[in-house]
């Protein structure tokens, strides 16, 4: 049973955004409801609104800009699996939706709603961090840029406030000389992360010109392996290298112990996710190994 | 477009047909389905979007029904498996079904017959692979799955054969 | 028809027409078109819903039951162990379960009361409301604590939170020990597994115009449901009619949360004289339906230089959960089963089955053989490495055959083939060069295994509980052909392996055939469980359709004006024997000997002959005969996360005759499925008693892309004398050594040996890093 709200469906963002501002705090946005109508099941949400967001065509779209890629927040993960652009532009985004949820979740759920609903196991986040993706929002106060970075304050917490909606996120492209790769482990195939990681690496003249790391599922939120990075960038590209800065993973995340796993494993998990998303973008960017 | 507590107007595609039905806005497809329209091979295995057993086609794609909102549905096309085929004139799916012994218990039959026709649709000479992931979101304790995989690479096998047009 | 001749005459059958042929499911296209059926789609106009309150606590008692506020919400109709009109018992094996418990709780999720009302939603609001104060008592969760414990009781009654114990006493241990020159010990556990059938339980019961109820509900055994639900409302058997739509999978918990259910949406229905549907939720079918026994289980074997066993000392430990439901039998086949398909000339076995505060267990698929079988076969396996044999070797030397003894001393004078089976799967495998190979390799961060494991399972019920099978084969006038039998269509196929047998022995198209079964209408066929559904409720169609057979040749001799010995009846024709051209139609047939005055319904019973059995010493006859099974596996390891795929399983399986192997092949791959789910993924968590997972988000059962390749199966055709064209069962058989095979293919890839099931990825990933194979990170 789902608790008793009203369904509001605006016909532009512009009156969505409205709409949201007049109805508050109580109302919710629904996108492909994967995640909000489970919740609302469950009883951890009981808007009195629901704001239909999955017809609104101007966020559902995806679009080449030459050094960038703007991926609609109404963009269905399916969408995003059989694009072209994504595969080209961001190949790693759709490695990671590859091994989300199924085929059946992924023709309705968005990637506006996996990043808004703030799970810390949102795969789709690790390899959007990595990329240093940055979020358009509009809201009552116009339009601003939220760096993926910056998005996440908690479990389900983001920093959209009242009335403001996940409208796009804008993905620099890989760009030659980098490789990206992305892991997930999981019980069963299908089943929600118990830890995954990605990571970006450019090399140029043997070395880690670049590297960034993120992981989901071990800590509030997904995060940045910024202590894994250090570790990396500017040392020369050798697999001992790898070995040892994918240890820092240990000491850049926080898991905790759930039904999915403990939080002994999730950080032996962690410096093992990240050793192999490494391994495999560094033969993507090339495999020249110094 | 705004409805409360009262009812609201919904008009879809049910299986090549018109309808038009006054549901609660808080009602799932699945809701509207089985209790309104009362199309019973949709069936309610969980309602938090694991199992499948919901599953009908919006658009010719695979959705959870437990998961969408009966008014996400207007002006879409819903397809269940009474719209794929009856008795007398059975959908190579279900024909495939029938001969390679895919079905036990029934349950999650309707479900993955769908699922195989919007995969045929798309794609009409899966390999096993492909086939097993397109079902990956449909579970079955019975069958273990072969005949099920099997069933669908046999109705690709008829329909890309010229078997059947 | 003396049992003697039946067999005769399977033997002398060189070949048939319907059986042993895939012949097409009689329910294939009802289930395709998705016209079928299932108890939730039963919703009459007027019906109530039903919903359950449920003890949020592990164990307290219920002071004070508040339905006010739910009561106020509307017309709301609500229900206690009060309101039950006849006994408030369900208990299966021990009477100490009440449908709604009238004076404590024993485990989260019990239902202490149930609500109606006309529409779900409200239905659902109203359980909510209605408040249960409770005493809390100090509750006691781990089995191997609960036997020591006389302070904290689940049952006080009883005096212990031993329910059960039992016992085999054969040779004798000692002395089979200090023969043997390598002895191995080790402890095994295995988890809980939920059933998870994807239609859950459920019933919808319709108060009649006598006073009496009919029942429509997922179930197993139509008679049971009708004798408890007509127990809890006081009734006479008669008047509580029960049956089946199409059931969405069984694996035995349904057998016995159906008359549970049943008697919940009866007492409703009774009490309103409104139709009343009961669903459970899949929350509720989590929280409150019976799991496979988790089981301790310690295991001592004691071998000879050559490989020959000498003695094995075995302790199961079943915990029970609340109540005792199947327990004590569970726990008698695991018992008279821990020795393995194997002769072992002195045994010790000793079980206990133990009360805890959590969810009670009852039949699972297997019941308590799959827990001691890992044990056995795991055990094999270590011994052969102490021995510097091979898996396959040290079965081979050690298999049951034709004139061996169980442990129970039962003489097996025939139907053993499991001797042949595992011969031609180590052949066909490729085991011994692939075991050797990988154990060699053992490089790289994943490895690779094969494993061996046996398993058997007595056909029937236990011991001297009787069994037997009856049906009823009704032949219209039109020719058509009605069976009538309590057995159930649960997805195994059982229907249409009965139309198989009628059509054989009648000589029709199987076409003609209608099963109407799992019904208290029909005659008490006993319960679609213990993979007894097609052989053994086999037997009363078989036996049936024999006497209208007979009485058919006779009005065909009249007819064709020769000798009823000379009569054939085939695809729907009668003739003689020696001119084809001269037959009669089967209606014609049919009519005429209507008008001849036979008799064209007839009933088949069978008793089956039972040994003796002496329960002191657990020694005797456990079962008038033992399906066999044995399966290889290969797997994959990544030693890094702990994380074990199945590759591919070889089944061999010696179930006498195979009626269809469609439907054979369709239960093997099914059941190693879910043998693979309760080995590697499925695992119910729990904190103070209560489930921290009952859902399939991280209750995890295979998906199609997590199953192995199941390669054909290997019949051995080792007939049975009493079973249907000499069938025996096959429904549970490729689950049972499903664990033990994975297990003892990760020892094969990686030398270390897992004893704990389910073994998930994280608790493989520590077993090898606490053996030194992985370093930490
Ligand atoms: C069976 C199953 C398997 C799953 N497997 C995975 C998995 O493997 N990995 C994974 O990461 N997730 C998984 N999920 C979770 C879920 O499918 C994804 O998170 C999905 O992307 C959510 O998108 P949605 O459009 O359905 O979100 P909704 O449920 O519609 O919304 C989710 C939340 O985001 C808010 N929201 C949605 N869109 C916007 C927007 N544009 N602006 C502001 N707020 C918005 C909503 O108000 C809500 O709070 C699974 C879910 C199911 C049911
Ligand atoms: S009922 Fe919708 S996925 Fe299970
Ligand atoms: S056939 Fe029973 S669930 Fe698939």
């Amino acid at each position: 049973m789902l608790p008793e709200f009203e369904y509001h469906r605006p016909a532009s963002l512009e009156e969505a955004v409205r709409l949201l501002s007049e109805l508050g705090p109580d109302a919710k946005v629904i996108a492909g409801g994967t995640d909000l109508v489970v919740k609302m099941r469950a009883g951890l949400v009981s808007p009195r609104h629901v704001v239909d967001l999955s017809r609104l065509t101007e966020i559902r779209f995806i679009r080449d800009e030459g050094d960038r890629l703007k991926i609609g927040a109404g963009t269905t993960l399916w969408e995003i699996e059989n694009s072209r652009e994504v595969a080209r532009g961001v190949p790693v985004l759709r490695e990671a939706v590859e091994e989300m949820a199924s085929w059946h979740v992924k023709t309705t759920a968005t990637i506006g709603g996996n990043l808004c609903n703030a799970s810390p196991a949102a795969d789709a986040a690790p390899p959007l961090m990595v990329h240093d993706a940055t979020l358009v929002v509009v809201g009552p106060e116009g339009r601003r840029e939220v760096p993926i970075g910056e998005f996440f304050t908690g479990p389900g917490q983001t920093v959209l406030g009242v009335g403001e909606i996940l409208a796009e996120v804008v993905v620099p492209k890989m760009r030659r000389g980098q490789g990206a790769a992305f892991e997930k482990l999981t019980v069963r195939e299908g089943a929600l992360s118990i830890a995954s990681a990605a990571a970006l690496v450019e090399i140029s003249g043997g070395r880690f010109v670049d590297a960034r790391v993120a992981l989901g599922a071990v800590a509030p939120t997904p995060i940045r392996a910024l202590k894994v990075e250090r570790a990396l960038k500017g040392r020369p590209a050798t697999r001992e290298i790898l070995r040892s800065a994918s240890r820092e993973a240990k000491a850049d995340i926080k898991p905790i112990t759930d039904v999915r796993g403990s939080r002994e494993y999730r950080e032996e998990m962690s410096v093992v996710l990240v050793r192999r998303a490494l391994e495999r973008a560094v033969e993507r960017a090339g495999g020249a190994w110094a | 477009m705004r409805a409360g507590g009262g009812g609201i107007v919904v008009r879809f595609t049910l299986n090549g047909r018109e309808v038009e039905v006054t549901t609660r806005p808080n009602a799932t497809l699945l809701d509207l389905l089985r209790n309104e329209l009362k199309i019973l091979s949709v069936r309610r295995g969980c309602e938090t979007g694991e199992c499948g057993m919901c599953t009908v086609l919006v658009d010719g794609l695979p959705v959870r029904s437990c998961l969408m909102l009966a008014p996400q549905v207007d002006g879409r096309s819903v397809t269940t498996v009474e719209g794929v085929g009856d008795p007398e004139r059975l959908h190579p799916v279900q024909e495939a079904f029938v001969e390679a012994g895919a079905v036990q218990c029934g349950f999650c039959t309707p479900a993955m017959v769908l699922t195989a026709k919007a995969l045929l649709d798309r794609d009409p000479n899966p390999d096993e692979r492909t086939v097993k992931e397109a079902i990956l979101g449909v579970l079955c304790r019975c069958t273990g799955y072969a005949k099920i995989v099997r069933a669908v690479r046999l109705a690709a096998e008829r329909v890309a054969g010229g078997v059947r047009e | 028809m003396s049992s003697s001749s039946v067999l005769e005459e399977i033997r002398r059958a060189e070949e048939f027409l319907v059986v042993g042929k895939g012949v097409r499911r009689i329910d294939a296209l009802d289930k395709v078109t998705g016209r079928a059926r299932f108890t939730g789609d039963f919703v009459l106009k007027d019906a109530l819903h039903v919903r359950l309150v449920k003890s949020p606590i592990p164990h307290g008692r219920i002071i004070e039951i508040d339905a006010e506020r739910a009561l106020s919400l509307g017309p709301v109709r609500f229900f206690t162990a009060a309101d039950i009109p006849g006994e408030n018992q369900v208990g299966y094996a021990l009477p100490d379960q009440p449908l709604l418990p009238a004076d404590k709780v024993r485990y989260v999720g019990e239902p202490v009361a149930l609500v109606a009302a006309p529409d779900e939603d409200l239905a659902e609001k109203a359980a909510e409301l209605v408040e249960v104060r409770y005493e809390e008592l100090p509750a006691v969760f781990d089995p191997l604590e609960a036997m020591e414990r006389s302070d904290v009781l689940v049952h006080e009654d009883r005096g212990t939170n031993i329910a059960e114990m039992t016992r085999v006493r054969k040779g004798n241990v000692e002395r089979g020990f200090e023969e043997s020159d390598v002895v191995v010990e080790n402890t095994y556990r295995t988890g809980h597994q939920e059933h998870a059938p994807l239609e859950t339980e459920g019933a919808v019961a319709i108060p009649d115009t006598q006073g009496g109820v009919t029942v429509i509900a997922s179930i197993q055994y139509p008679h049971l449901c009708q004798r408890i639900t007509a127990r809890v409302l006081g009734l006479p058997h008669s008047m509580v009619r029960v049956v089946q739509p199409y059931v969405g999978g069984g694996f035995g918990g349904k057998d016995d949360m159906g008359p549970v259910v049943s008697a919940m949406a009866a007492l409703v229905a009774f009490k309103t004289g409104k139709p009343a549907v009961l669903v459970y939720s899949r929350r509720d079918s989590f929280t409150s339906t019976c799991k496979r026994d988790p089981s301790v289980v310690r295991y001592k074997t004691g071998a000879t230089r050559d490989g020959r066993l000498k003695a094995i000392e075995v302790q199961i430990i079943l915990d029970s959960g609340a109540y005792a439901n199947r327990g004590p039998y569970v726990l008698w086949r695991a018992t008279m089963h821990a020795g393995g398909p194997y002769e072992v000339p002195n045994a010790k076995v000793d079980g206990f089955l133990v009360y805890t505060n959590k969810v009670f267990e009852g039949s699972f698929r297997g019941f308590g053989n799959p827990q001691v079988q890992f044990a056995a076969e795991s055990q094999l396996d270590e011994l052969a490495e102490r021995l510097g044999m091979d898996p396959l070797e040290i079965r081979l030397k050690n298999l049951l055959r034709p004139g061996s003894r169980t442990i129970t001393d039962q003489l097996l004078e025939s139907s053993v083939g499991i001797y042949e089976a595992v011969k031609l799967l180590g052949e066909k495998t490729g085991f011994r060069a692939k075991w050797r190979e990988y154990r060699r390799e053992r490089a790289g961060r994943v490895r690779r295994g094969i494993g061996i494991a046996c398993g058997y399972h007595g056909i029937s019920t236990s011991r001297g509980v009787p069994d037997w099978s009856n049906a009823t084969v009704i032949l219209g006038r039109d020719g058509s052909v009605t069976v009538e039998t309590g057995i159930c269509e649960i997805g195994q196929g059982s229907w249409t392996a009965h139309a198989q047998i009628a059509a054989e022995v009648l000589g029709v198209p199987v076409e003609r055939v209608k099963v109407v079964g799992g019904t208290s209408d029909a005659p008490d066929t006993g319960a679609t469980h213990a993979s007894r559904g097609s052989s053994i409720g086999g037997i009363g169609v078989y036996v049936a359709a024999r006497r209208l057979r007979e009485r058919l040749a006779d009005a065909a001799a009249r007819l064709l004006e020769c000798d009823p010995s000379d009569v054939e009846i085939r695809e729907g024709r009668a003739f003689r024997r020696d001119n084809p051209d001269d037959y009669v139609e089967w209606e014609e047939l049919v009519q005429a000997a209507y008008g001849m005055g036979y008799e064209m319904s007839a009933t088949g019973y069978f008793f089956l002959p039972k040994g003796k059995f002496d329960m002191e010493r657990g020694l005797g006859y456990a079962y008038p005969a033992f399906s066999y099974i044995a399966n290889v596996a290969e797997v994959e390891v990544d030693l890094e996360t702990g994380k074990v795929r199945v590759v591919r399983v070889w089944p061999a399986l010696a179930a006498g005759r195979i009626l269809n192997p469609v439907l054979v092949e369709g239960q093997i791959e099914g059941a190693i499925a879910q043998g693979m789910g309760y080995a590697l993924t499925e695992e119910l968590k729990f904190e103070d008693g209560r489930i921290l997972n009952p859902n399939f988000t991280d209750y995890l059962i295979p998906t199609s892309l997590d199953v192995p390749e199941v390669e054909e199966p290997i019949y051995v055709e080792d007939l049975y004398e009493y079973g249907p064209f000499g069938a025996k069962g096959v429904g549970e058989m490729a689950l049972i050594p499903t664990p033990a095979a994975i297990m003892n293919a990760v020892k094969n890839a990686t030398g270390v040996r897992i004893t704990e099931i389910p073994a998930t990825p994280e608790k493989v990933y520590f077993a090898l890093r606490r053996a030194g194979v992985v370093a930490g990170e």
